[in-house]
């Protein structure tokens, strides 16, 4: 697809959840809102970043050394949005929920579809074996929490959202681990190669030197 | 000469592989001692030869759980590391970086211990640690929590990037365990090495038990603060043991490399790996996942499905590595010719140690017998069996290996033996009290349980002063090693 089609494309998809049928419907219940609307969002921001990447200045993507400040936003503005507090706000005030509705795309999706490619392997490994126990977590605290934490969610929601929280996290786990079984993971697996080879040049220069 | 100038281009301290592992196992050697001290503290006291305050015991107990479980993965990660790195591109500043978090875990948990008094065991069993009845603080059980993450953070960084070296060279975990070989659908010639298939096995485990320890410690950390958050107590239960069990239990699959690499340099015979061998550890990966549900044989609330495959998987679980470890070390000793010096020794001792140990525990994961063993002194009794003398005798043969390849061994044999001795002493005096249905984790006893308790402490003497004799030599020898190759013939 062309760079334009996609921004074109992109644009349509966030009015779409944006007005007021969509977005009501999913906001309705939090399990929806958590697990489908953000995360629609977020895709939405890595299609912009698809589009934006060979615009993207150069000075940027030097600032963004191994992915990590990207990934950092990226962490910060999913871990915001998973509280209570913002999700009642979000629902409370529509100014509010603007705010949601441009930082997930533009803070979080953005990042995600720029910085992941620059982040190597471990690095990638580690912020997906950070964000799987998150996400269990924040699903047991809802669950385990004495009272509501939403004013606009009844507490069965609150359930059935920690209990979905809790069922992506095991899903997300499961994934991830047949995908490392089998090695689905061409494009990893030479990026890995790469730095590998190299990590190897350096190893094995080092123990020329210490036994020199 | 070009090598060392490229090493100085990169510009970084160039701490060299091998280096890195003597430094993991030279504070593995001081912290095994130190908390085999605390073990024999807690040994003396309960023989009434020492006086120790009730809670201090258990503080004592907390720390030494904790401490032994902690530096067990740290040693054998370090036996795993060395071995792995042959066939695999693996990162030293990663390596070093699980040392540093290891270390920062290790002050706030001694500190949680000795400072703040905290005291409800290395598994911090939901929701213990919030209630302390006074003995410790809210902070105290934090830091306890808190260094445990440290210490999983780098763990898991480890195993990722041995993953990660892994994956470069083996088209999926799936192919470094040797699955088809397993099945016989390609020829076991061509199957990974032994250390690739070990260390893959201990990376799919660990990786799982620290992503689900990582949850259940965030949960217990927040109700410790806001104790209305209240969990199901017994799906916290299944978490911590799937961390705790998997954590425990794969340092023996990570220390048995040395067992594969370290026999066959003396015996001048390869590890022969058929698909029998692959076959076990795949076996053994699948089994390592799920046996940690013998924690629960008690629990009446689990579903009975759960407690019947708890047990199956109990009896099966270590047995199909186990067999092949054991063949296979026949057979690379038998007939060899193999001349005996420590390290060989060491290592044959931590198979025999492994397969002795089993026996009592298989017994144990029986549910008709852990109605009456459970909760006894039978448990420290095999789980030392196969600790102590299994994991720590390969632990200390890896450390033998690398720092004497002089035959001067006059002053290691007298440790070896002094180890061994004790160390059945003590474990023997475990199991017959467990089998006089002596209670664990009691810090009073009772007359008639004194018998046992100080024969343990004479054998944990005898074992710790053999242990020192090895440790200490390890520290002369280190200086050498640093630049030696490893040892061959
Ligand atoms: C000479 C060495 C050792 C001595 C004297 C010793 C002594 C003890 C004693 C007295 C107990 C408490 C028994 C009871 O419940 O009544 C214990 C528990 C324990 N030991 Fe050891 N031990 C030694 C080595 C080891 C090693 C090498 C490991 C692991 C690598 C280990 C891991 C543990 C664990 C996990 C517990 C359970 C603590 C609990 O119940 O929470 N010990 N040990
Ligand atoms: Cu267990």
């Amino acid at each position: 697809m062309s760079t334009r089609r996609l921004l074109i494309a992109a644009c349509g998809f966030w009015l779409v959840l944006w007005l007021p049928p969509a977005r009501s419907a999913l906001e309705s219940d939090m399990a929806l809102h958590m697990a489908l609307q953000m995360p629609l969002l977020i895709v939405l921001g890595v299609l912009l970043a698809a589009a934006a990447r060979h615009d993207e200045p150069r000075w940027l993507a030097s600032a963004d050394w191994l992915g990590i400040p990207g990934i950092v936003a990226v962490v910060l503005g999913t871990s915001f949005w998973m509280l209570p507090l913002a999700l009642d706000q979000a629902i409370a005030d529509f100014r509010f929920d603007l705010v949601k509705f441009l930082t997930l795309p533009i803070l979080v999706g953005m990042p995600l579809g720029l910085s992941w490619r620059r982040m190597p392997p471990l690095g990638r490994a580690f912020i997906w074996a950070n964000f799987i126990p998150k996400l269990g977590a924040v699903g047991g605290l809802y669950l385990g929490a004495p009272t509501r934490l939403c004013a606009y969610y009844r507490i069965d929601q609150q359930e059935l959202a920690g209990w979905t929280l809790i069922a992506v996290a095991i899903a997300l786990g499961i994934t991830w681990f047949i995908a490392a079984f089998i090695g689905w993971t061409p494009s990893c697996a030479q990026q890995a190669s790469r730095h590998s080879a190299e990590g190897a040049g350096r190893q094995r220069a080092f123990g020329g030197a210490s036994a020199a | 000469m070009t090598m060392a100038v490229t090493a100085g281009r990169t510009g970084r301290t160039a701490i060299s592989p091998r280096a890195a592992v003597l430094a993991y196992l030279a504070v593995a050697g001081v912290v095994f001692l130190l908390m085999m001290l605390l073990g024999l503290t807690m040994r003396l006291a309960q023989a009434q030869w020492i006086d120790v305050p009730p809670n201090f015991f258990y503080v004592v107990m907390t720390m030494h759980g904790a401490g032994m479980v902690g530096i067990a993965g740290l040693s054998s990660a370090a036996v795993m590391w060395h071995f792995v790195r042959r066939h695999d591109p693996v990162s030293t500043a990663v390596f070093l970086t699980n040392l540093v978090f290891f270390l920062i875990g290790a002050v706030l948990i001694l500190g949680a211990g000795f400072i703040g008094g905290f005291g409800a065991a290395w598994t911090f069993l939901f929701p213990l640690p919030a209630h302390s009845g006074g003995l410790w603080s809210v902070n105290a059980a934090a830091s306890y929590l808190i260094g445990l993450i440290f210490i999983g953070v780098g763990f898991l960084l480890l195993h990722l990037d041995i993953a990660r070296g892994i994956l470069s060279k083996y088209h999926g975990l799936g192919a470094a365990l040797g699955v088809k070989q397993a099945f016989g659908l390609a020829p076991a010639e061509a199957g990974p090495p032994p250390a690739v298939t070990a260390s893959t096995m201990a990376l799919i485990a660990n990786i799982l038990g620290i992503v689900v320890g990582a949850a259940v410690l965030v949960i217990s950390l927040v109700n410790l603060y806001v104790p209305s958050f209240t969990f199901n107590t017994l799906a916290a239960k299944n978490l911590i043991y799937y961390f705790g069990h998997t954590f425990i239990n794969v340092t023996i699959y990570m220390a048995v490399i040395a067992v594969y690499e370290i026999l066959p340099v003396y015996s001048h015979r390869k590890w022969k790996t058929n698909w029998a061998f692959y076959l076990a550890w795949v076996l053994s990966t699948v089994f390592v996942l799920t046996v940690y549900t013998h924690h629960l044989l008690m629990d009446f609330a689990m579903p009975t499905w759960t407690l019947v495959a708890g047990q199956v998987i109990s009896w099966l679980s270590g047995l199909p590595v186990l067999l092949v470890t054991a063949f296979g070390t026949l057979t690379v000793v038998y007939r060899s010719g193999l001349r005996w010096n420590p390290a060989a020794a060491l290592v044959f001792l931590g198979v025999a140690g492994w397969a002795i140990g089993v026996i009592p525990a298989i017994a144990d994961g029986t549910i008709a017998v852990n109605s009456v063993m459970h909760n006894t002194q039978w448990v420290p009794g095999h789980f030392h069996t196969y600790l102590l003398l299994g994991m720590v005798a390969m632990v200390l043969g890896f450390m033998t290996y690398l720092t004497n390849p002089q035959p001067r061994y006059g002053f290691a044999w007298l440790g070896y033996w002094l180890y061994l001795v004790g160390g059945v002493i003590f474990v023997i005096a475990f199991l017959l009290a467990g089998a006089a249905s002596v209670p664990r984790r009691y810090a009073v006893h009772v007359a008639q349980w004194l018998p046992y308790d100080r024969i343990g402490s004479i054998g944990a003497a005898l074992a710790i002063a053999g242990v020192l004799i090895l440790v200490v030599r390890f520290f002369v020898g280190m200086r050498t090693a640093v630049l030696a190759e490893d040892p061959i013939g």
